[in-house]
């Protein structure tokens, strides 16, 4: 029996996975796809969150859950078009995608 | 049956998921990502959300990616410039950490909350529903953050001739 803990299991192991690729890759762009991937995984928590939801007085399940992935989605899209144009323009100007070049601003 | 396509996509999904963080070409690292993308939507048809799968496909496999395999070739990495997995500890050590986490608060989980799934209606209809009627402010908010990525995109990627 597959119950809301072998989905929550599943969503954290991604995520971990994800977090491993943010702080161990240094290309800019295998940066921002671990992020990718940490979404992936919170959407499958929700969704499944959602599944195993109690119903409401009238019987029925409110699909919020799949409601706010449809809001994560949107917000990685944008998340996405506006990180990639920043990716291309630090490749532009300084010739380099890897992140431990462009730390300037770090204390 | 059902936990048989639970084992089998989810391990897919965690293999390909691997192979994206630790391949050294960035294009496998997104070929591999789309895999994963495709074994996400399986699970999610699995948890009766066919709508999101279609959407999972749609976006996220097909337009996200496309940027991305499209940002890669642009860029068009020196093949000395590529560049696996770099092995920092305290990096394993905190994703160690919230695994063992993570792992501890789902053991709390009674059985109670596990073991009921619902009958839910992913089906179109209920999902826009929701989203139209509940949602609806958050709905228009979405659309004015889409627009300024899209300005934001435009504004950056402009060329300024002035400097």
């Amino acid at each position: 029996m597959i119950g809301l803990q072998h989905w929550l299991g599943l969503s954290a192991v991604v995520f971990t996975l994800g977090l491993c690729g943010v702080m161990m890759r240094r290309n800019v762009i295998l940066v921002m796809m671990s992020i990718e991937i940490m979404l992936n995984a919170a959407n499958l928590a929700l969704v499944a969150f959602n599944k195993h939801m109690l119903p409401g007085p009238d019987g029925a399940v409110a699909p919020d859950g799949e409601v706010f992935v449809f809001f994560t989605i949107a917000v990685a899209a944008a998340e996405v078009a506006v990180a990639l144009v920043i990716a291309m323009l630090l490749f532009r100007r300084l010739d380099t995608v890897n992140v431990d070049d462009v730390a300037n601003l770090r204390w | 049956m059902g936990a048989l396509l639970f084992w089998g996509a989810g391990a897919a999904m965690v293999l390909f998921t691997l192979l994206t963080v630790s391949s050294r070409n960035p294009v496998y690292s997104a070929i591999w990502m789309i895999l994963s993308f495709a074994a996400t939507a399986g699970l999610f048809v699995l948890l009766d959300a066919h709508l999101i799968a279609v959407v999972e496909v749609l976006v996220y496999a097909g337009a996200i990616m496309v940027l991305f395999l499209f940002v890669i070739m642009l860029i068009n990495l020196r093949a000395e410039e590529h560049e696996g997995l770099r092995l920092n500890p305290l990096a394993i050590l905190a994703a160690a950490t919230f695994l063992a986490l993570v792992t501890r608060a789902l053991q709390d989980l009674g059985p109670a909350v596990g073991s009921a799934p619902n009958a839910l209606q992913g089906s179109p209809a209920v999902v826009a529903e929701t989203l139209f009627s509940r949602y609806a402010v958050a709905f228009e908010t979405v659309s004015v953050l889409l627009l300024a990525a899209i300005l934001g995109t435009v504004v950056l990627s402009r060329r300024s001739h002035e400097r």
